[in-house]
C-alpha cells in the first residue's frame, strides 16, 4: 500500500519580507514499517539556497533562505510513502511479545545501562515543553499503571482513558497551554493528549518520545472525502526495555500502524515543529495550512 | 605596616602558618614598606582615577547607582613562583586537551557516553548541551579557568569556563595599571610579560585568514551588556571589527558584515553573545542578538567560532567526578590540578550522601541555567533544606555537592589597612599550533569581606594583577602595548548598524529641537495672549496646537472633532508621556539609545552633557508642573542643551567616521518637519490679524525670525514667508537648501561613486530638488477663489514629503538592509 501525502502552508504577510530563513520538517523518516519512496518540497518564491540534513534524532530538515522579496510565501511538501506488509506483520508479532512485560520489570531492566537502553533515556528526562508531573496527573497515570501489571496493557488502558475522559476541542489551546491545565480542563487536540501523555508516563520513570506525523482519515460512509482536509497528527511512542518503541494514539484510541504516516520524532513538539523561521519584516501575518493524506 | 595583618585563614599567601614572610614576597614586601602606607593609600587614588578616566567600567543591571560602575584594582599583586606556575600551566593545558577531545566526542560520535565513561544525564540534562550542534566539527579554541589555593597549600581547580569566558580585557587594563602607577613595586622584581600571549591570539586570527580582505570580528551583546567596556577594548586590541548580531547576515553557507560599502565575508568569530542566543532560527527563537543561519554556517564550515556554540556543555560540574576516568580513558594521563570534591547526585550512593549532609554542603546545579544554582547547606533553614532534598530527588541527575572549602588569604588594601581577603585567580589559555598556550598572568578577584566566599565584581569585590615571577622568553616584538583601532577607518568599512545609528541620531536629534521649540513657542503664544484681548486669538491659537498634532504626529490629538480637548494637558502628554507615539518624552527616549550606541564615537563630553540632560528632564517630568511659564523655562534649558550635544558632535565627527550619515539623517529629517509645519500653517487661508500671529509664531519656531526680518524688512506677509522659507535658495534654513545640501552628500556615501546615473535613492531627491526649484511664488501663495487652501502649494509639499521618505527607504535598503547583495 502507498499513501500519497500533501502538505502546504501559505504565510501571508501584511508587509513585504526582504528575506526569510525557514527550518522545515516535512520530509517523512523511514522506520520499520514505513518507507518513504518519493519527496519534493517547492517553493514559492523561489528559495535562493536550500540545505538538507538530518538533525540530532535523525528527522530530516531543510534549510531554506528566500532572498526575494515576497509578501506571500508558499511551502508544499509531497510525498509517497509505502507501508511495507513485512514491517506490519512483524511488529503486530512485536505486540502480542512485549505484553508479558511488567511495569517492574522495565523499571528493573531499565537499571542496566545497554547502549541502547543509554540511548533511550534521554526520553525519560525533563523537556523543554514539558515540566515533572504532579501528584494528581501521576495518581491518574497509576490508576492503569501498576508494578505486576503488563505495560503494554496498562498504557492501553491510559490511552483509552484518555480518549474517554479528554474531549477533542480545538482552539482551545496552544503550544504555551500547560499540561497542568490541559489534564485540569480534560480537553484539547492531539498535541496536548500527546504532551499529557509524555509528561505522565516520564514521570513514571519510561522513556517516551513525541510523533508527529499523519493519519489517514476515512470520511463517514456515503460521503465522499474532500481534498486538503487532512490535518498533521502527534501521539507518542513508548520504549520497553528488551523490545524497543511502541506507538499509542490518544486521540483516537488505536495503536498506530497502517493509517499513520511518521514524519519524525522528538523530545516534544519543540524538537519537530514542522516549520520555524526568521524573517525580516514588520507586521501581522496570517496561515493557511492544508493537508492531505490518500491512498493511492 | 603588616603589623596588624591578621590571617584567620588556614593558608596566607605572604605569610607562613609562624608568621615568616614566604620568600617569593620579600622583595615586594620591602617595596611595599619603602612606599609606606600613606603612598599606597595615594596610589590606590591614582589607580582610581586611571581606570576612570580610562572608562574601564563595569556595567551592572539595573544598579541603582547608575548603569556604570568603574572597575576596582588593588595596588598589591598577587605574587606566584615560576615553579608553581610551570605545574599549573601543565595541568591547565592538559585540562584543555582533555575538554578539547571530550567536546568533539559529544557532539560527534558519543563514544564516552555509550561506553559508559560519563552517565547520558550528565551531558543531556544539562542546559549547555546543544543537540542543533550535533555532528558539527567543532574544537575549544580558548579556555579559562578559575583556580584558587586550598588548605592544603595547592592550587584547585574551582570552575571552568568554555563558553565565552570574560575578563581579559580587565586583566590586560590591570597590568598597564600597574606599569604606570606602581613602578616602585616592581624594583627588583622580574615578572614575566603578559604580552607574547596577545601575538598568539592575534596569529590565531591571522592563521585562520582566507584572504588579504577577509574579516574577524567579535560577537557583542551591545552596549548594555555587563562587559561591554571590554568587548570594545578586547576588539581594538586584537584587531578584531567590533560587531552586534543585527550588523551580520549569513547566506551562501558564509558569514558577512554588512558594511557601508557592501557585504564583507568574516572567518573568524569571538563570541561574547551567549550561545543559545546567537541563532534565532535554530535555538532561542526570541533571541534579537544573533543572527538567522548562523548554525547552518557553522554546519558547512563557513566561519570558525573560536568559542564554538555548544562548549557551554563543559562548564559542567557534574563532570568533575568523572574527570580523573576521563583523563585516563582520553589522554591515559593522570589528572595533574586537583579539584574540589564533588558528588554528582544521579549516582544512587552519591545521592544519598548528599541529603544525608545537606547542611554541611554546598549544593550546585550542574549547569547555571536557573535562577539560583549555588545552595551553601549551612545558611539553609529547616524549610529551605526539605524543599531542596525534594527537588534533588526529583532531578537528582542535575544537582551535585561539595565540600566547603577555605582558600587561602592575600593582602589586600582595604580601605586605611592591608587586610588578608580569599582570592580567586582566572587563568586563559588559547589553543595554537596544536596545542594551548596559557597567558603568564591573570585577572585575580578579591572578596568582599575578610570571611566572604564570594568573589564577584557585581557585588562590588576588587581585582587584582598577578604577577608570575621569572623572565619571559625572547624579546618583546614591541614594548608597549598596541592598539589596533586605527586599523579600520574609512567610511565603507563602517558596519551597517553604526551607520543607521547614526543616520538616526540625527534624525531624532532635530526631531526633538524642533518638536521641543515647536511646544515652547506654542505655550509661549498662549501664555503671552491671554493678555491681550483679539478676536483673532481663538482662531490663531487653533492653527497652532493643530499644527502641533500635524509635526508631532499625535494623531488625533487636537484635530479631534468629536471632543474638545483639554489644551493644557493634552500639550502636558505630547510632552511628557514616554508611551505616547511622538511625544517629545518618547523621541528623547529613543534619542537616548542611539546616543548609547554611538557614545563609543562621540566626545566624553557629548556623553556628559547628555547624561546630565537627561537626568535633569526624567527629574523634571516626574514633578508637578503648576503652570507653563515653568514648562517653558525647562524646554529653554532641555533646548540649550541638545544645542551643546549637537554642536560638540558636529564638531568632532568626523569623515571616516560617518559624519555624512548623521548629517544626512539631520537634512532628511529637518525637511520632513518643515513641510509638515508648512502644511498646517502655510498653506491655509487665515484671518489678517491671526495671521500675523502664526506667522511670527511659525519663524520663532524656525529661529528665523530675525533672517527673515534683515532679508524682508517688512512685516510678515504669507506670500513672503512661503518664499523664504520654501523657495529662498540663499536662505540657508530654507527647504530648498536643506534638499540641495542632500542632494550634494549623498554623492559622498561608498556605493554607487562616480557612476554617470543616479542611485535610486539620489532619484527622489533630484526630482524633489527639480520640482521645488521650479516652482514660481505667484501659484504657490495664489488662493482659490472662494477656497481656503492653497492647493498648489499644498500638492508641492505632499510630493517633497513623498520623495523624501523614498529616498530615506531606499538609503535603508541600500546601507542598512542589504536587500540586494
Amino acid at each position: 500500500m502507498i499513501y500519497s501525502i500533501y502538505h502546504s502552508t501559505r504565510f501571508m504577510y501584511q508587509h513585504e519580507v526582504g528575506f526569510s530563513h525557514n527550518l522545515i520538517r516535512l520530509q517523512p523518516r523511514d522506520t520499520a514499517i514505513q518507507k518513504v519512496l518519493d519527496f519534493e518540497l517547492t517553493l514559492e518564491p523561489l528559495a535562493a539556497e536550500c540545505e538538507a540534513y538530518t538533525d540530532f534524532f535523525g528527522n530530516h530538515l531543510h534549510h531554506l533562505l528566500v532572498r526575494e522579496p515576497h509578501s506571500v510565501l508558499s511551502v508544499s511538501a509531497r510525498s509517497r510513502v509505502q507501508i511495507d506488509s513485512n514491517g506490519l506483520e512483524y511488529s503486530r508479532h512485536r505486540i502480542h511479545e512485549v505484553k508479558a512485560l511488567t511495569y517492574a520489570e522495565a523499571l528493573e531492566r531499565m537499571m542496566f545501562l545497554t547502549p541502547q537502553i543509554i540511548e533511550a533515556k534521554q526520553f525519560a528526562l525533563k523537556s523543554p515543553l514539558l515540566p515533572i508531573a504532579s501528584t494528581e496527573i501521576l495518581n491518574y497515570l497509576f490508576e492503569s499503571l501498576q508494578y505486576e501489571r503488563s505495560l503494554y496493557e496498562g498504557i492501553i488502558e491510559f490511552m483509552g482513558r484518555i480518549f474517554n475522559d479528554f474531549s477533542f476541542v480545538s482552539g482551545f489551546s496552544d503550544l504555551s497551554t500547560p499540561v497542568e491545565t490541559v489534564f485540569s480542563e480534560k480537553k484539547g487536540v492531539c498535541q496536548d493528549f500527546a504532551h499529557f501523555a509524555l509528561s505522565a508516563l516520564r514521570s513514571a520513570g519510561l522513556c517516551v518520545r513525541y510523533m508527529s506525523g499523519y493519519i489517514e482519515t476515512i470520511p463517514p460512509k456515503g460521503s465522499e472525502k474532500l481534498f486538503g482536509t487532512d490535518a498533521s497528527h502527534a501521539w507518542f511512542s513508548v520504549f520497553f526495555p528488551g523490545f524497543g518503541w511502541f506507538d499509542f494514539d490518544p486521540t483516537n484510541n488505536m495503536v498506530p500502524l497502517d493509517q499513520h504516516i511518521v514524519l519524525g520524532y522528538g523530545r516534544d513538539y519543540g524538537d519537530i515543529s514542522p516549520m520555524q523561521g526568521v524573517l525580516s519584516g514588520s507586521g501581522s501575518s496570517h496561515l493557511v495550512v492544508m493537508v492531505d493524506v490518500s491512498r493511492e | 605596616m603588616f603589623e596588624r595583618y591578621f590571617q584567620n585563614s588556614s593558608y596566607d599567601e605572604m605569610f607562613d602558618h609562624d608568621k615568616n614572610v614566604r620568600p617569593h614576597w620579600k622583595a615586594l614586601k620591602s617595596n611595599l614598606e619603602k612606599i609606606g602606607l600613606e603612598q599606597l593609600l595615594l596610589k590606590q587614588k591614582e589607580i582610581d582615577w586611571r581606570l576612570e578616566d580610562n572608562g574601564v567600567t563595569y556595567n551592572v543591571y539595573n544598579d541603582p547607582g547608575g548603569l556604570n560602575r568603574p572597575w576596582k584594582l588593588d595596588p598589591i599583586p598577587f605574587i606566584l613562583e615560576e615553579e608553581e606556575w610551570k605545574k599549573i600551566e601543565a595541568g591547565l593545558k592538559q585540562r584543555c586537551r582533555l575538554f578539547n577531545l571530550l567536546l568533539q566526542d559529544i557532539y560527534g560520535e558519543q563514544r564516552s557516553i555509550k561506553e559508559g565513561i560519563i552517565p547520558m544525564e550528565v551531558i543531556y540534562a544539562h542546559g549547555g548541551f546543544m543537540r542543533e550542534m550535533h555532528g558539527i566539527n567543532m574544537s575549544l579554541g580558548m579556555y579559562a579557568a578559575d583556580m584558587a589555593r586550598g588548605p592544603d597549600g595547592k592550587i584547585w581547580i574551582i570552575n571552568d569556563r568554555t563558553q565565552a569566558p570574560s575578563g581579559l580585557g580587565y586583566a590586560i587594563e590591570n597590568r598597564l595599571t600597574m606599569n604606570s602607577t606602581m613602578q616602585d613595586l616592581f624594583e627588583g622584581i622580574s615578572i614575566q610579560r603578559l604580552y607574547d600571549f596577545f601575538e598568539t591570539f592575534k596569529s590565531v586570527f591571522q592563521n585562520n585568514s582566507r584572504s588579504f580582505d577577509s574579516l574577524n570580528v567579535l560577537l557583542s551583546p551591545g552596549p548594555h551588556n555587563e562587559t561591554y567596556f571590554e568587548h570594545a577594548y578586547l576588539s581594538s586590541f586584537l584587531g578584531l571589527t567590533l560587531v552586534q548580531g543585527q550588523d551580520l547576515l549569513t547566506k551562501d553557507g558564509a558569514l558577512w558584515l554588512k558594511s557601508l560599502k557592501g557585504l564583507r565575508r568574516i572567518d573568524t568569530v569571538l563570541r561574547r553573545v551567549d550561545e543559545s542566543y546567537c541563532d534565532p532560527l535554530e535555538l532561542r527563537p526570541d533571541s534579537q542578538l544573533g543572527v538567522a543561519g548562523l548554525v547552518q554556517v557553522l554546519r558547512s564550515e563557513g566561519v570558525k567560532m573560536l568559542n564554538p556554540i555548544g562548549s557551554g556543555v563543559l562548564e559542567n560540574l557534574g563532570l568533575n567526578p568523572f574527570m580523573p576516568h576521563l583523563s585516563r580513558y582520553f589522554l591515559d594521563e593522570d589528572l595533574i590540578l586537583p579539584q574540589i570534591s564533588t558528588w554528582w547526585c544521579g549516582q544512587l550512593h552519591e545521592q544519598q550522601y548528599v541529603l544525608e549532609n545537606l547542611n554541611s554542603l554546598i549544593i550546585k546545579t550542574i549547569d547555571r541555567m536557573g535562577e539560583k544554582y549555588t545552595y551553601i547547606g549551612k545558611q539553609l533553614s529547616e524549610q529551605e533544606l526539605k524543599a531542596l532534598a525534594n527537588e534533588i530527588r526529583l532531578q537528582p541527575h542535575r544537582y551535585v555537592g561539595q565540600e566547603e572549602i577555605e582558600f587561602a588569604s592575600c593582602p589586600t588594601l582595604i580601605k586605611e589597612t592591608i587586610e588578608p581577603r580569599k582570592a580567586v585567580i582566572r587563568a586563559y589559555t588559547i589553543a595554537h599550533k596544536g596545542d594551548y598556550t596559557l597567558m603568564s598572568g591573570a585577572l585575580v578577584r578579591v572578596g568582599t569581606s575578610t570571611d566572604s566566599l564570594v568573589v564577584s565584581n557585581q557585588l562590588g569585590g576588587s581585582s587584582k594583577d598577578l604577577w608570575v615571577l621569572g623572565e619571559s622568553e625572547g624579546i618583546p616584538l614591541s614594548p608597549i602595548f598596541h592598539s589596533n583601532a586605527a586599523a579600520e577607518n574609512s567610511l565603507g568599512n563602517i558596519p551597517s548598524l553604526r551607520a543607521e545609528n547614526l543616520f538616526w541620531l540625527g534624525r531624532y536629534l532635530m526631531r526633538a529641537i524642533i518638536t521641543a521649540r515647536m511646544i515652547r513657542s506654542t505655550l509661549k503664544f498662549m501664555t503671552n495672549a491671554s493678555r491681550f484681548d483679539h478676536a483673532s486669538t481663538s482662531q490663531t491659537h487653533e492653527m497652532l496646537t493643530k499644527a502641533l498634532t500635524h509635526v508631532t504626529m499625535t494623531y488625533p490629538g487636537f484635530l479631534d472633532d468629536e471632543k474638545s480637548v483639554p489644551v493644557f494637558e493634552e500639550i502636558a502628554s505630547i510632552s511628557f508621556d514616554p508611551s505616547r507615539v511622538g511625544s517629545l518624552a518618547q523621541i528623547l527616549m529613543m534619542l537616548s539609545n542611539t546616543n548609547t550606541y554611538a557614545k563609543s564615537i562621540l566626545p566624553l563630553e557629548a556623553s556628559r552633557i547628555f547624561e546630565r540632560m537627561g537626568r535633569e528632564w526624567n527629574q523634571f517630568c516626574a514633578e508637578e508642573k503648576p503652570y507653563p511659564r515653568f514648562i517653558i523655562h525647562n524646554l529653554d534649558k532641555l533646548l540649550m542643551q541638545l544645542m551643546a550635544y549637537k554642536e560638540l558632535i558636529q564638531e568632532s565627527l568626523f569623515a571616516d567616521q560617518g559624519s555624512v550619515l548623521y548629517e544626512i539623517g539631520g537634512r532628511i529629517e529637518r525637511s520632513l518637519l518643515l513641510i509638515s509645519k508648512a502644511r498646517a500653517l502655510l498653506t491655509p487661508a487665515h484671518d489678517p490679524l491671526s495671521e500675523y500671529e502664526i506667522l511670527e509664531t511659525l519663524l520663532s519656531t524656525c529661529e528665523s525670525l530675525n533672517a527673515y526680518r534683515a532679508r524682508y524688512r517688512s512685516s510678515y506677509e504669507m506670500r513672503n514667508i512661503i518664499e523664504f522659507l520654501v523657495l529662498d535658495i540663499n536662505f540657508p534654513k530654507s527647504l530648498i537648501s536643506e534638499i540641495e545640501g542632500l542632494m550634494k552628500i549623498l554623492p559622498q556615501l561608498p556605493k554607487f561613486k562616480n557612476t554617470t546615473y543616479l542611485s535610486r535613492y539620489e532619484e527622489p531627491i533630484f526630482e524633489a530638488f527639480s520640482a521645488i526649484r521650479l516652482s514660481k511664488i505667484e501659484i504657490l501663495a495664489a488662493l482659490p477663489e472662494n477656497g481656503y487652501i492653497r492647493s498648489e502649494l499644498d500638492t508641492l509639499l505632499s510630493n517633497l514629503s513623498d520623495r523624501l521618505l523614498c529616498a530615506s527607504s531606499e538609503l535603508s535598503k541600500t546601507y542598512f538592509a542589504h536587500y540586494d547583495e
